[in-house]
């Protein structure tokens, strides 16, 4: 028997889901085959005691859905915004009803007026003008524009150069005063600074002098001090080494007087024991 | 799974689906209440999630009443309301990925004990107690079920608990009905070895209820 049925087929037998001879062939696969027999079964027991997951019990919310929303007429966006334009067209109207306005446009003019009141604005502009006498007005205008400045020029430049004369004499009268005081004021102060100068290097010099006075006395002084005492050392000294010296000589003097003795007691000695053994 | 009078009439509501199609509130708020006990379940099934099956299912229904009036044909309704259900799943699924952070009510109270609280009790006693032991076995199957890919996991909540056909689901989801039997084989596969690792098998079962 060469039939051997794949996982699907397996699976479609597992939930019935194959015709009744392909079912009838699975079967007597699997009767055949206990191996694959007791794979089947343990993939039908696992679906067994799957199916012991119970379902959750639950309440359908209400659900109010409208998406398909009838936007009435009086709703509807364009009708808003054409709504809303008529609207204040008509508040304008109306406001300008109440204020009287009114808006003319005659001979390249624009009139808005207010209050119901016709206000007649001349025109200044002369129709009867024309570009000759244009030009003429312009240059009476022009000449008498210069003339009035040039004459303005001129009297300006007097003021300017009056006042100009004015301020030099002023500033030379006030130079040669100062000058005149700082002459006189010159020769007195220089003597004086000049007195006050010697003074000053006349207390300068006692000072220094004095001072320099006491400091070398103090240094002659203490000189002297330090060299009377050095000389004391030095005798101390002196008479220390002359006093061993002198001490030394006693000790050896005395050396050479016990010496000296002894010798004498050897010699003494000697010729008398010579003396003894020739009288033996 | 016995077949309830809602079951009856859900696969007896061509007319209503018709007349839903058409724009009739009442019979597109009809299929709400029809269909919403199982576009939960299988939400719940999918996430093992109250809030997150409550999302999609409302989602689902909200994307039915805008859509309906695009369905070609009135028999495929099941499979069309459906593929909506599992897309929202996807959705959602991308969306806690993304969002890893868990709250601490998500932790099911029990999990990592070594012995299961079905299996706790050893007294056979009727209803109550046996209605809890039942869904403490329905929580911990659950569980199991949700150690499954995503792919084999929307596959065996449609064959097994959805009661869609092979055909039926491969319309859903777009694949072809090869792979949908490959994908329910091999998640039948993975649930044997994950039952067996728990020690819940047929007998242990049995024994307890």
């Amino acid at each position: 028997m060469n039939y051997k049925p794949d996982e699907g087929t397996l699976i479609s037998y597992l939930y019935g889901e194959l015709s009744a001879d392909e079912a009838a062939k699975v079967q007597a696969y699997l009767q055949a085959n206990p191996e694959e027999l007791k794979k089947w079964q343990a993939l039908s027991n696992t679906k067994e005691v799957m199916a012991h997951v119970q379902d959750k019990e639950v309440i359908a919310p209400p659900i109010f859905m409208d998406d398909t929303k009838v936007v009435s007429f009086w709703n509807n966006n364009y009708f808003k915004t054409v709504m809303s334009i008529a609207a204040s067209v008509l508040f304008l109207m109306v406001a300008g009803k109440l204020l009287g306005t009114e808006i003319n446009y005659q001979q390249g003019e624009l009139k808005i007026s207010f209050g119901g009141k016709k206000v007649q604005i001349e025109n200044p502009a002369q129709p009867m003008l024309t570009e000759d006498k244009v030009q003429e007005m312009i240059q009476s205008s022009l000449a008498k524009n210069n003339e009035v400045i040039t004459a303005g020029w001129t009297e300006d430049q007097k003021r300017l150069s009056q006042s100009i004369r004015k301020n030099l004499d002023q500033n030379s009268r006030k130079i040669d005063e100062l000058m005149k005081t700082a002459s006189d004021a010159s020769q007195e102060q220089v003597r004086g600074f000049v007195a006050s100068l010697q003074n000053d290097n006349l207390k300068l010099m006692k000072d220094y002098f004095q001072l320099s006075a006491a400091d070398q006395k103090k240094y002659t002084e203490s000189l002297l001090v330090d060299f009377s005492e050095y000389l004391k050392e030095q005798r101390k000294q002196d008479l220390m080494i002359l006093q061993t010296r002198v001490n030394s000589i006693e000790k050896n003097t005395d050396q050479f007087k016990q010496e000296t003795e002894q010798i004498l007691a050897n010699i003494i000695s000697t010729p008398m024991n010579k003396n003894n053994r020739n009288s033996y | 799974m016995a077949e309830t009078l809602l079951d009856i009439a859900m696969m007896h509501s061509d007319s209503l689906i018709a007349r839903a199609r058409e724009g009739d509130k009442t019979a597109q708020s009809k299929l709400v209440q029809l269909w919403y006990k199982r576009i939960y379940n299988f939400g719940y099934k999918f996430f093992y999630d109250h809030d997150l099956a409550m999302e999609v299912a409302q989602k689902t229904f909200i994307s039915m009443h805008k859509n309906i009036a695009g369905l070609q044909e009135v028999t495929r309704f099941k499979s069309w309301l459906y593929t909506i259900a599992v897309n929202y799943c996807r959705e959602e699924a991308r969306k806690r990925k993304t969002n890893r952070a868990i709250s601490l009510n998500d932790l099911k109270p029990g999990e990592g004990e070594e012995s299961y609280r079905w299996e706790e009790s050893h007294q056979r006693r009727e209803n109550p107690e046996r209605q809890l032991r039942q869904s403490e076995l329905s929580d911990l199957l659950q569980s199991c079920l949700m150690e499954l890919s995503a792919e084999q996991r929307e596959v065996v909540i449609m064959k097994e608990y959805e009661g869609l056909k092979f055909r039926e689901i491969a319309e859903t989801l777009g694949i072809s009905e090869n792979t949908v039997k490959s994908r329910m084989y091999y998640g039948l596969e993975g649930l044997k070895k994950i039952l067996e690792q728990k020690k819940i098998t047929k007998e242990t079962i049995g024994y307890e209820l």
